[in-house]
């Protein structure tokens, strides 16, 4: 069974289509990007996949649950990381960790091992009892890769995972995912990094303009995008119609 | 016109003008001042003509209540301008923007001195002109009276606008880096004491009652007197003063008027080139990550996690708690008027006046209620900001997250009610039926106003505000407040009737006829079933809308 199913999604912001018939599906222990050029459509469909927007059409199932019919069900089973990180200020590190743990009913010896290991795996620690208002944009990014990782649900949902990290967070982050995936959990990524999406990607999924313009392996993308041994950047930008800033950046390098 | 006040500008027109015409929305709001503005002008006009037909003391006495309330209006706006001054001057978050660019500390301080002059001085503005006009009409004044009384208004706003700024930006300077964003604190503790003080030496209650004064010409003096010539609200005052008792002008005072805000403004300006890039560099210092909170054991219980959660958010953002200074002095004034009230002095009897007054004291209290839930009920929904994505995308219902939130504000304000009934019912020694009417009926408002606060707070939710204090200058908060009056006026219009039976009744034998019980109990019964319906209904459109706005 598939963890993530989404059928048909479709929503409107007035006359505008942002997400047009979308539909796509993740399987247990798969990393699955989400790419397209700004404004495609892809953080209006991770809103909709994490519950926060109300899809217009379309469902969407999370490890065989319907999201419309029982969110509490499928919110308990799916952490959501959002691009900018949603904290309360004035709490410690340790109480946010603590009020996320009881909203997911967490238990009490999980959520001490969990917290610990992470906490130091991000350089955390020493900070945890201060408040959150004084962490740099990347600490409180961490937090909250920390607040989703410690729960170990079947499904994580991430709005670009490496905002703001420095070079070590972001290899481990990378690591962790690799191995949660080894461990049957699945991973739907939106970035803008394509390299990232190329190291750690199984599938991968191009919107444009709100439709799902293609999803598949490299394999498949290359074959779609006629350029047998390119890379995904060479890809994206054949299959999202951008290929011609290629001339464009060719013209500004002999420019200079 | 300042380039920096673009940014101000730009979201004023998009808010209130979309697409570059009026919007139902704005028409709404502006039909509602409307209606306030001449209902405000309406009661001033009534109050007044009670007090001018008093006696020959009346004109005197209404001058005098002139003279406060300018002196009123001029220390609010500058308390107002203060508060909002730190998070406006320092922590404003598009000081990153505007201080790394090439502006000056000049164009900065216009662009600053005129947004919050307008955020904290419209209201005050709009809604003072009615009641200074009303004294114009009864004196007969003309309409050259607002030639003068309009610029007045607008000349003391400024200067208190520019006195706020100046002590705010000369006080962050003084206070220890880590300190700045708890001036509020200090700011609230401070207005507190003073409003308390200014209260009680003002003495109103003294002026109605001839007789503390030895002798009838001490009293006269006492009232004619014309107000401290330190004060920029007594230049207004006596200037208008003047010209409502015999048309005569003071220029002296037409120029200090207008003199005086020009020269706090470049006072302003020149202390800001000098000292706002300490305090603004003092300000960034201090956000928090000095101290070391204690580390407390987890258990897995949301209920508990998520009132632990608003509690310290709540504790920790001086901005909001520091207000409680202000409503504990507000407590204890109100109060003590209940101690110093001359209850012997009327024509009837004095308990019957008690319990007049226990029962006009429950819509008091509902209105004082009303007020506290606008300033932190209504706002508190808004007030989650980003984190309220992490509510949304947990598995906490919006049922529960309502619920929780409704509970948490449901007993400090039910605590509230009780302390303000309880001791005014003991000062004024009541007992018998209108004990148990007013402290009901009293909590039964407290807890529908609560939830409707709530209900309006999720419809009108503000998650982007930089400042939630500036959310009550929104629609939604003055149509919660407006509308909670209304559901209180009624709840006590139809109490009033078995209240008056029951009391009579209790006064004259004792006893109660099966007539009364019957009313009393159906009386109990429908507002019971109002409040029921007014509680469930509020929460229902919270749990509705409360996830609507954010995005």
């Amino acid at each position: 069974m598939n963890i993530l199913e989404v059928t048909d999604l479709t929503k409107r912001f007035g006359k505008y289509k942002a997400v047009d018939h979308v539909s796509l599906s993740v399987q247990p222990g798969e990393i699955y990007g989400f790419l397209g050029p700004n404004g495609a459509g892809k953080t209006t469909t991770i809103k909709m996949i994490a519950g926060l927007l109300k899809p217009d059409k379309g469902s969407i199932l999370i490890n065989g649950h319907s999201l419309a019919d029982q969110p509490t069900i499928c919110k308990q089973e799916t952490g959501y990381i959002p691009d900018r990180p949603w904290l309360y200020e004035k709490l410690t590190g340790m109480e946010f960790l603590q009020f996320i743990a009881s909203l997911y009913s967490l238990e009490k010896k999980r959520f001490s091992s969990s917290t610990q290991y992470f906490l130091k795996l991000f350089d955390l620690h020493d900070w945890k009892d201060h408040l959150i208002e004084s962490y740099s944009h990347g600490m409180q990014q961490k937090l909250i890769m920390t607040s989703v990782l410690m729960q170990e649900q079947p499904l994580l949902v991430i709005d670009e995972p490496m905002v703001g990290l420095d070079p070590k967070s972001a290899r481990l982050i990378k690591e962790i995912f690799k191995q949660r995936a080894q461990a049957g959990k699945s991973i739907f990524l939106s970035t803008h990094s394509l390299e990232i999406a190329e190291e750690l990607c199984h599938r991968i999924a191009i919107i444009t303009e709100g439709k799902l313009r293609i999803s598949g392996d490299m394999e498949t993308l290359r074959h779609e995008a006629g350029k047998k041994s390119s890379g995904l950047e060479d890809i994206f930008l054949q299959l999202t119609g951008a290929w011609e800033m290629k001339e464009i950046i060719s013209a500004i390098r002999d420019q200079s | 016109m300042s380039r920096l006040f673009q940014p101000f500008f730009c979201s004023f027109r998009n808010r209130f003008f979309p697409a570059g015409r009026i919007s139902s929305r704005t028409f709404v709001i502006l039909c509602f001042g409307v209606v306030l503005f001449i209902a405000l002008y309406l009661v001033s006009l009534q109050t007044i003509i009670y007090f001018h037909s008093q006696n020959e003391l009346g004109i005197i006495l209404s001058l005098k209540i002139f003279q406060m309330s300018w002196a009123l209006v001029f220390t609010m706006l500058i308390f107002s301008t203060m508060v909002s001054g730190v998070s406006a001057l320092f922590l404003s978050n598009d000081n990153e923007i505007i201080f790394s660019s090439p502006a000056s500390p000049k164009e900065m301080y216009l662009m600053r001195y005129l947004s919050i002059s307008l955020y904290t001085s419209w209201m005050m503005i709009v809604f003072s002109l009615p009641v200074f006009g009303a004294f114009g009409h009864i004196f007969k004044a003309g309409p050259t009276y607002l030639l003068f009384m309009v610029p007045a208004v607008i000349c003391i706003a400024a200067m208190a606008t520019g006195i706020g700024l100046l002590v705010t930006i000369l006080l962050v300077n003084l206070f220890p880096a880590r300190r700045t964003k708890d001036i509020v604190v200090y700011l609230s503790l401070l207005f507190g004491i003073l409003l308390y003080l200014v209260i009680r030496l003002l003495r109103p209650e003294e002026l109605a009652d001839p007789e503390r004064f030895p002798d009838f010409i001490d009293y006269l003096s006492s009232l004619s007197t014309p107000a401290t010539p330190f004060l920029p609200s007594s230049w207004a005052s006596n200037l208008l003063t003047g010209y409502l008792q015999d048309h005569s002008i003071d220029w002296l005072l037409c120029g200090l008027l207008v003199v005086t805000p020009l020269v706090i403004y470049y006072a302003g300006e020149w202390v800001m080139a000098r000292l706002f890039f300490t305090g603004y560099s003092k300000a960034q210092e201090s956000f928090g990550g000095y101290r070391r909170f204690k580390d407390r054991d987890y258990s897995p219980s949301t209920m508990r996690w998520f009132f632990r959660k608003e509690l310290k958010m709540f504790i920790r953002d001086s901005s909001q708690w520091s207000q409680l200074f202000l409503i504990g002095a507000l407590v204890v004034v109100y109060l003590y008027n209940f101690k110093v009230l001359p209850l012997e002095q009327t024509l009837i009897p004095a308990d019957a006046v008690a319990n007049i007054i226990a029962y006009a004291n429950i819509g008091l209290t509902g209105f004082i209620v009303a007020s506290l839930c606008t300033r932190f009920v209504f706002p508190s929904i808004g007030a989650e900001g980003s984190g309220f994505g992490l509510l949304l995308t947990s598995p906490l219902s919006l049922k529960r997250y309502v619920l929780y939130k409704y509970l948490f504000y449901a007993l400090p304000f039910t605590i509230l009610t009780l302390i303000l009934l309880v001791a005014s019912n003991y000062l004024l020694q009541i007992k018998g039926p209108m004990w148990w009417i007013s402290v009901i009926t009293g909590l039964i408002i407290t807890w529908s106003v609560v939830a409707m606060a709530i209900g309006f707070g999720a419809v009108y939710a503000d998650f982007k505000a930089e400042n939630q204090a500036a959310v009550l200058g929104g629609f939604g908060a003055i149509l919660f407040l407006f509308t909670a009056l209304a559901y209180e006026l009624i709840t006590i219009l139809i109490v009033s009737i078995p209240a008056y039976r029951l009391v009579r009744s209790w006064r004259w034998d004792m006893h109660f006829t099966g007539s009364i019980v019957v009313q009393t109990t159906g009386v109990i019964l429908l507002i019971l079933v109002t409040a029921c319906l007014t509680t469930l209904i509020s929460l229902k459109k919270g749990i509705e809308n409360a996830g609507k706005n954010f995005n």
